[in-house]
């Protein structure tokens, strides 16, 4: 069976921030249904790559393809009506706003003028049913929930947009073990919905349990990928520590 | 006490059986407790009242088959119980009360060969956290479960690669102070079906659980036989090919080195590429053709084994747990079929899909709390 045309594609993205080489000749490819683990030491350019999908920072060269054709992504706008949802390691979402707000935080529905606050009540409860989140009273201010609530908070804030990929920057850092175990089922509930995920983070345990694929970065540039299943702890950490290389692509 | 033979020691010898079947049930019925104890149902009425008078069981109305339903339970006790499922991808925690209503519970996905010190770390930690989020602390615990894919006494045959020389009852007792009661998913799966799920009411049955490879349990008398050193129900060691490789056990042709998640995954790689197992369940769900054929043949050698297995054992009924059970019929009726080509079968031998939420964790809950417990038998009413 020949393999689908990815959802994203990245080809050959390079981003200098003065003299700093961010990335190099980097690519990405990200399948529907399919969790891609990044992962690297700091200052490899996963952020930085995750930006990129996001439409903050714009790649000084490479390619980005969506369904197989080329686009940009100038700004966050663009990322949103390309599908994109991410989720960034600062929340950054209003704490004394209420659940419901927070999830359609300008995105409201409204009948005539007036805001439809039982629909958006009903929305709101079943996308976070669909995360298997256990949040009991959805008129919560943010800042009386945990940090893993908040996490599925934000998460929940991408499906409003339907979209088709998701892009997560180290969602369970700071986490406890029962929140990051939240976390995980969200990004296993994701990909059951058929959506693409990015996940960016240092826990290899995490990475290994609920990736499909673990991409290396290493100094900003390609350093092997792995099949999550298959690979061994030791594989991946020798790419990520620089003791084995992968042959460049192509 | 009443003097032996006395009509007040039969109502004591009575009201011991009716508590006896709640707390094996936790919440049951009136109608349910009268078919489980085999007491008319005025004299269970009547014992349910006597002992709703003493505090010691709760009623509520529920309905069972579209009627009003009396329910009884035990008094919520303070002490909780907590059970553990540690398989090769996912763990689940549940932490219940002596009733068995659950009351929290946590599953985690675990990675491909996960280690025993992260895993068994973050499993004591998710004990205490879930305990706290009850508004309990560790002390309120009376026990712990943990179902391990491995049967004790069988080291070769373990379950989860690089645990072999693991000994999780010593690990976590020292992390959590509490005692731990360790034992096979399967014999937890079939106590859980046995008291909450399919298995219920019967006396002779086979639990069949079949996830990334195969295991069983065969129960007698509705309990669990272990056999002598532990191996009755062992289906995944049952040959099934005279020639084949060799299994971890030792043994050649074992079950579990023909019918595994891997081998599935590999039939799957040159057309669908890399697939886990629970993708895989899904897709055959979903209708993909290759999927269902796969799941569908490995379904057909399993049941060859049950059915010789219920040639040997005569079961009421044959429960099918695991992750491949959440395939429906596609892995069901296969067995179903093979159970059927057998023309001294019984006909009447049905086979079911679990019917138990997490039944390994539910299960190493039960078996730890009666471990614990003192028997109400001897409690006077």
């Amino acid at each position: 069976m020949e393999r689908p045309i990815p959802l994203l594609s990245l080809r050959a993205i390079s981003k200098h921030f003065g003299g700093v080489e961010a990335l190099m000749d980097v690519d990405l490819d990200v399948h529907r249904g399919e969790v891609v683990a990044l992962v690297g030491d700091n200052a490899a350019g996963k952020s930085t790559l995750a930006r990129i999908v996001a439409g903050i920072h714009r790649p000084d060269s490479g390619t980005i393809l969506i369904d197989g054709e080329p686009v940009t992504i100038p700004n966050a706008q663009a990322a949103f009506s390309h599908g994109i949802a991410p989720v960034f390691q600062e929340l950054a979402l209003p704490e004394n706003l209420d659940v419901t707000s927070n999830i359609f935080l300008g995105r409201e529905h409204s009948v005539r003028g007036l805001l439809d606050v039982d629909a958006m009540d009903d929305l709101a409860r079943s996308y976070l049913n669909r995360l298997h989140s256990r949040i009991p009273d959805l008129r919560a201010p943010l800042y009386t929930l945990s940090a893993g609530q908040r996490q599925c908070v934000a998460i929940a804030r991408t499906l409003v947009a339907n979209p088709r990929l998701v892009v997560l920057d180290e969602p369970t850092a700071s986490l406890s073990v029962s929140q990051t175990a939240e976390v995980l089922t969200y990004v296993d509930g994701l990909r059951d919905m058929g959506l693409g995920v990015i996940l960016i983070s240092h826990n290899l345990t995490d990475v290994r349990a609920v990736a499909d694929r673990v991409e290396v970065l290493r100094h900003g540039r390609n350093n092997g990928s792995f099949s999550a299943s298959e690979a061994t702890y030791e594989e991946i950490l020798a790419a990520i520590t620089g003791a084995t290389r992968s042959a460049p692509r192509r | 006490m009443g003097a032996p033979g006395s009509q007040a020691s039969l109502r004591e010898a009575n009201s011991g059986r009716i508590v006896e079947a709640v707390k094996l049930y936790g919440k049951i019925t009136q109608v349910e407790l009268a078919a489980a104890t085999g007491l008319s149902p005025a004299t269970v009425s009547n014992i349910v009242k006597q002992l709703l008078a003493a505090g010691i069981v709760q009623t509520s109305i529920t309905t069972r088959s579209g009627r009003r339903a009396q329910q009884v339970s035990l008094v919520r006790s303070s002490e909780l119980s907590v059970g553990v499922h540690i398989g090769r991808r996912a763990a689940e925690v549940i932490v219940a009360d002596a009733s068995y209503s659950v009351n929290a519970r946590q599953s985690f996905p675990l990675p491909a060969d996960h280690r025993h010190d992260t895993t068994l770390d973050r499993i004591a930690l998710l004990v205490a956290e879930l305990t706290e989020q009850l508004g309990a602390s560790l002390d309120d615990v009376d026990a712990v479960g943990v179902a391990l894919p491995a049967r004790t006494g069988l080291p070769a045959a373990a379950g989860l690669p690089g645990w072999e020389d693991v000994r999780v009852e010593a690990v976590l007792e020292r992390r959590l102070r509490r005692g731990i009661l360790v034992t096979s998913e399967a014999e937890a799966a079939a106590v859980a079906e046995s008291r909450y799920g399919s298995l219920r009411g019967v006396t002779t049955g086979l639990l069949v659980r079949a996830s990334h490879n195969v295991d069983g349990c065969i129960l007698l008398e509705g309990l669990p036989h272990r056999g002598v050193g532990g191996i009755a129900g062992a289906l995944g060691h049952v040959r099934v090919d005279a020639s084949g490789p060799i299994c971890r056990c030792g043994a050649r042709g074992c079950l579990n080195t023909v019918v595994t998640s891997d081998a599935m995954a590999e039939d799957l790689r040159v057309s669908h590429g890399p697939m886990g197992l629970r993708a895989i369940v899904a897709a055959a769900r979903a209708g993909d053709p290759g999927c269902r054929q796969v799941v569908a043949d490995a379904a057909a050698v399993v049941g060859g084994v049950v059915a010789d297995a219920a040639m040997l054992l005569g079961p009421e009924c044959v429960t099918i747990a695991g992750e491949l059970a959440a395939a429906g019929d596609v892995f069901c009726d296969p067995i179903r079929e093979a159970l059927a080509s057998r023309p001294l079968l019984s006909r009447a031998i049905v086979v079911r899909e679990s019917e138990c939420q997490d039944p390994e964790a539910r299960g190493a809950l039960a078996l730890a709390h009666d471990a614990v417990s003192p028997s109400l038998m001897t409690q006077e009413v």
